[in-house]
């Protein structure tokens, strides 16, 4: 038909009108009462008389161990923006692959911690115990991009999905099958327990040593990015993986390197997150796996700033978070909810800006 | 060899030896040691010695394409193909024993725990170390031999040996029911299955002439009676009515036969039916990747439990939910339902704009944030936090008591399993079904058709989630007594799994998928600690080698067909070249591939 109707119009604008408005309604309602909750909790948390207040040497500890986890947590989540960067895919089983990580360090830590060896030689044996752990994870990434991902690369995008959630589920069976169940206590050299004064505020010397190494790592990794012929390449693939395959690169070996360096990663935060809780499982792996891939998507999946920045955020939001706005509350024991919180922020980022704090908000492209 | 190249054989043998290493590892030698099958020599651990060669055989003799023309292994080499691989990995994993043996099974036994003088003692047949591996190696080799036999021998042959052996190996693992349905009917089975144990000797043997006669004569002249059969099933409502009554008839008599243990197996069967019946909407039909899918069973149950009067365990004693109603059941679980679908709506509604991955991890978390919340302390006046509550209703109708009595607990199933199947069917038929099924395949096109993806997008969530709902209240009722432990993730991903290994979008793939995954597990003990490792894996293999599910959607697959040559088809290697058209396949194999061009 030549000229739409009168009605026709005033039925598509109906229809956008009737399309619209009510989702951003509930959107905008829902910002509000989450605002309000947060504000109110804050408010409350701090009037709270005296003597049940959290004191400052609280708050301060409460900081440093988030900045400390969340920088664990992000170096997670570099594994998982690398991989969703280069396949557009989330690798659910990323967190096994830190688990596997944890638990070869283990092995050793376990074996030198009778031996003596990881007091006499702290410095040594933790860097080994980091070499160790790094290839342990990078084999597990290698294998697990062979054997369950390669076979589906022109799949459609559910089907890697839920292929890596089998894959997570298998790892972690595995780990149990062939490490057992329980969890295990993991040695921590004498030297790194008590504090150090660093600018006056005393710091438990294990979190200086985890920050101190993610920046080194940070730092390496995003040199070797912008730096190098592979990490050009791997930026490359990332834009538009076709036509870097016909500017002859090897898209399948990009793939490889990307998951051996995810691994790289995980195998130091294996590492790093032992030593902060000294003990290992074979279930360790699934809740910071989607700490990790939440701070991911904070930061902007895709982005390598963004998964280090969405870390921090998400490590401090975890440990200062339940204290100070659910407290306020009168909710007893609010760390219980802590994980609770994490998934919260995860779905509400993904509904108010999929594309992360630091990403293009494309939510029609995901 | 018969086309093969020398180094494909070895690298096949080598990762069957390295699969053998792993499934000692993993400890699942030493759990099915004893499991017998067939006499007192055939136990499921035998075959597990023998399955890793014979999938490294099978693998290795498919068909290639040489210079653009499919070539298969003839059927001679393909057997001494399959004998060397099984030859090679065989090596390989006795290597790997010897090396345990020598290097010391306690020190090994501190980083794997499953290394025990028990599983060397198995895998050297009692011979110990090395009088026994000249055996471990045959074994291998046979396994290689059957291999490389079940992929190339004539298909008048293979295709009945095939379904002899499959049929023989599941009479072995129902070694717990069948006997019991003869008894029920009024049949001696001393004859069939030693007491205890698996299949004689002599039942066995008849079941594999049974079940090979049965396959030869299906597909007698060369398949063409089977297609005969199928196109006029397909064609005759009469028949597909007929099947229907056939099955409903099975499903309404079972529980009778097999008396209460197996009943309360196949309770939980049911209650994954129903699950998946409900996922399969959001996740088959619709196409919207749900993980959380645990959050509805935990509404519903614990919503159950709060409208029929449970009250809450306190470290006192017990104590009565901050809301609480006494409602009977029948009236509760529709309340529960309407409930669980404004539920649906409400987690529906914020995050439509998403799509695939990110809707898959939005529902994770929302499902992980009800698991985090029905175990916290901040819940316990309502749903008693760590403590959970109990009391919930027996829902007892015409004497029929559904909480002590696990058979009348299963019709009670059954009656929500046919009213979510016929919703189900009914809508995949309907205008409804047709939008989800437009909007699963490219939600842009839907759109510019008309078809309203808002609308369709939270009707599929609300329908999902009243189903799923159900499926809590009926947990409720069946236990009585709820903790946060059962309502974990592992629910979502089990339910997800029965949808996805049935075949997603196929109403009897459910039923299928419940009692391979749920039934199978419940009646071998065994298998229970195994059971997440066996869905992952099968999770992951699925994917690979049969994306369309065991009972595919009879649509879906023809889809499949006709778009093989496609852009559709994913199966094919990284490289682009190779044409591995068949895995996806119903019935498809390994795939063939392109590897001698290089």
């Amino acid at each position: 038909m030549a000229t739409a109707t009168d009605e026709q119009v005033r039925g598509a604008e109906l229809g956008l009108l009737e399309r619209l408005p009510w989702r951003r309604i509930i959107l905008v309602v829902l910002s509000i009462v989450i605002l309000a909750v947060v504000v109110i909790g804050a408010y409350k948390t701090l009037t709270l008389p005296a003597d049940q207040r959290y004191t400052t040497t609280t708050w301060k500890d409460f900081i440093i161990l988030g900045l400390a986890q969340g920088a664990i947590i992000g170096l997670i989540a570099l594994g998982y923006t690398l991989v969703y960067g280069i396949l557009r895919m989330i690798n659910f089983a990323h967190g096994e692959v830190f688990m596997f990580g944890a638990f070869g360090a283990y092995f050793f830590s376990h074996a030198w911690e009778e031996s003596g060896f990881l007091d006499s030689n702290p410095a040594l044996s933790m860097a080994l115990l980091l070499v160790v752990a790094m290839l342990v994870s990078m084999g597990v990434a290698i294998l697990l991009e062979r054997v369950a991902y390669r076979p589906l690369r022109n799949a459609p995008r559910l089907v890697p999905l839920i292929t890596a959630i089998g894959a997570s589920l298998f790892l972690a069976n595995t780990a149990r099958g062939f490490f057992g169940a329980q969890s295990r206590g993991f040695g921590v050299p004498a030297v790194l327990e008590g504090t150090w004064t660093i600018l006056g505020v005393e710091v438990d010397r294990i979190q200086v040593v985890v920050l101190v190494t993610v920046i080194v790592a940070v730092t390496v990794l995003s040199l070797f990015v912008s730096k190098t012929t592979t990490g050009k390449s791997m930026r490359a693939v990332a834009a538009d993986s076709e036509i870097a395959s016909l500017m002859g690169i090897r898209v399948d070996r990009v793939i490889v390197i990307t998951f051996a360096i995810g691994g790289l990663l995980a195998g130091i935060a294996a590492v790093l997150f032992s030593i902060t809780f000294e003990s290992v499982s074979f279930t360790m792996g699934f809740r910071p796996g989607i700490a990790a891939f939440t701070a991911a998507v904070l930061g902007g999946i895709g982005s390598i700033s963004g998964a280090a920045l969405g870390g921090v955020l998400l490590g401090l939001l975890q440990s200062i978070g339940p204290a100070l706005i659910l407290t306020g509350y009168g909710i007893p024991s609010s760390f219980q909810l802590k994980d609770a919180f994490t998934f919260l922020v995860l779905v509400l980022v993904l509904i108010f800006r999929p594309g992360g704090l630091l990403g293009s908000s494309e939510a029609e492209k995901v | 060899m018969g086309g093969v190249p020398t180094r494909s054989i070895v690298r096949a043998g080598l990762i069957g030896g390295a699969i053998a290493v792993f499934v000692a590892l993993v400890g699942l030698y030493t759990k099915f040691a004893d499991l017998a099958l067939v006499g007192e020599q055939i136990t499921l651990g035998r075959l597990l010695i023998i399955a890793p060669a014979l999938v490294a055989a099978y693998a290795v003799t498919r068909p290639r394409i040489v210079a653009g023309e499919r070539r298969s292994v003839p059927f001679g080499p393909g057997v001494v193909v399959g004998v060397m691989t099984g030859l090679v990995g065989g090596a390989l994993f006795a290597a790997a024993v010897a090396f345990a043996d020598w290097f010391g099974v306690d020190r090994i036994r501190e980083v794997f725990v499953a290394v025990t003088e028990q599983l060397i003692a198995f895998l050297t047949f009692d011979k110990g170390v090395p009088g026994g591996l000249p055996e471990l190696i045959g074994f291998c080799v046979v396994g290689g031999a059957i291999g490389g036999f079940a992929r190339t021998a004539p298909e008048a042959v293979r295709r009945p040996a095939s379904a002899g052996v499959l049929a023989v190996i599941l009479f072995g693992l129902l070694q717990r029911i069948i006997p019991i349905v003869f008894v029920q009917l009024g049949f001696e089975a001393d004859w069939l299955y030693d007491r205890g144990a698996g299949l004689t000797w002599f039942g066995g043997l008849i079941v594999f002439v049974v079940a090979a006669a049965a396959n030869a004569l299906w597909n007698r002249d060369g398949g063409r009676t089977r297609e005969r059969v199928r196109r006029n099933v397909e064609q005759a409502p009469a028949a597909k009515v007929g099947l229907f009554v056939a099955i409903l008839a099975i499903l309404t008599i079972v529980p009778l036969l097999l008396g209460t243990v197996i009943s309360e197996v196949l309770g939980s069967v049911m209650i994954y039916v129903l699950l998946g019946l409900g996922l399969n909407i959001v996740v088959g039909y619709a196409g919207l990747l749900d993980l959380g899918y645990v959050a509805f069973f935990a509404f519903g149950a614990y919503t159950t439990g709060l409208l029929t009067g449970a009250f809450l365990n306190t470290t006192t004693g017990a104590a009565t939910p901050a809301l609480s109603a006494d409602l009977n059941f029948y009236v509760a679980v529709w309340i529960v339902a309407l409930l669980a679908a404004g539920v649906g709506l409400l987690i529906g509604a914020p995050v439509l704009r998403l799509r695939g991955d990110y809707l898959a991890i939005v529902t994770l978390g929302l499902g992980e944030i009800v698991s985090v919340m029905t175990a916290s302390k901040w819940a316990q006046p309502l749903i008693g936090g760590p403590q959970g509550m109990r009391g919930v209703t027996k829902a007892e109708v015409f004497g029929l008591n559904f909480q002590d009595n696990p058979q009348h607990f299963y019709y009670l199933a059954l009656a929500f399993v046919l009213l979510a199947a016929f919703v189900s069917w009914r809508l995949s038929t309907s205008r409804i079904g047709r939008a989800w099924n437009a909007m699963r395949e490219d939600e842009q096109v839907a759109d510019a058709m008309g078809v309203s993806t808002t609308k369709f997008k939270l009707l599929a969530f609300a329908l999902g989630g009243a189903i799923g709902s159900m499926g809590g209240a009926l947990f409720a009722v069946s236990i009585g007594s709820l903790t946060p432990a059962s309502f974990e993730i592992t629910v979502s991903i089990t339910a997800l799994a029965v949808v996805i290994i049935g075949g997603l979008g196929s109403i009897p793939g459910v039923l299928v998928g419940a009692l391979v995954l749920i039934g199978l597990p419940g009646l071998l003990r065994e298998f229970e600690e195994y059971r997440p490792l066996i869905y992952g894996g099968a999770l992951v293999a699925i994917m690979i080698l049969r994306p369309q599910g065991l009972i595919p959607n009879v649509r879906r697959s023809r889809e499949l067909e006709e778009e093989e040559v496609s852009q559709d088809v994913w199966a094919r290697d990284a490289k682009g070249e190779a044409e591995a058209v068949a895995a996806v396949l119903p019935g498809g194999s390994l795939g063939v591939e392109r590897e001698d061009l290089e």
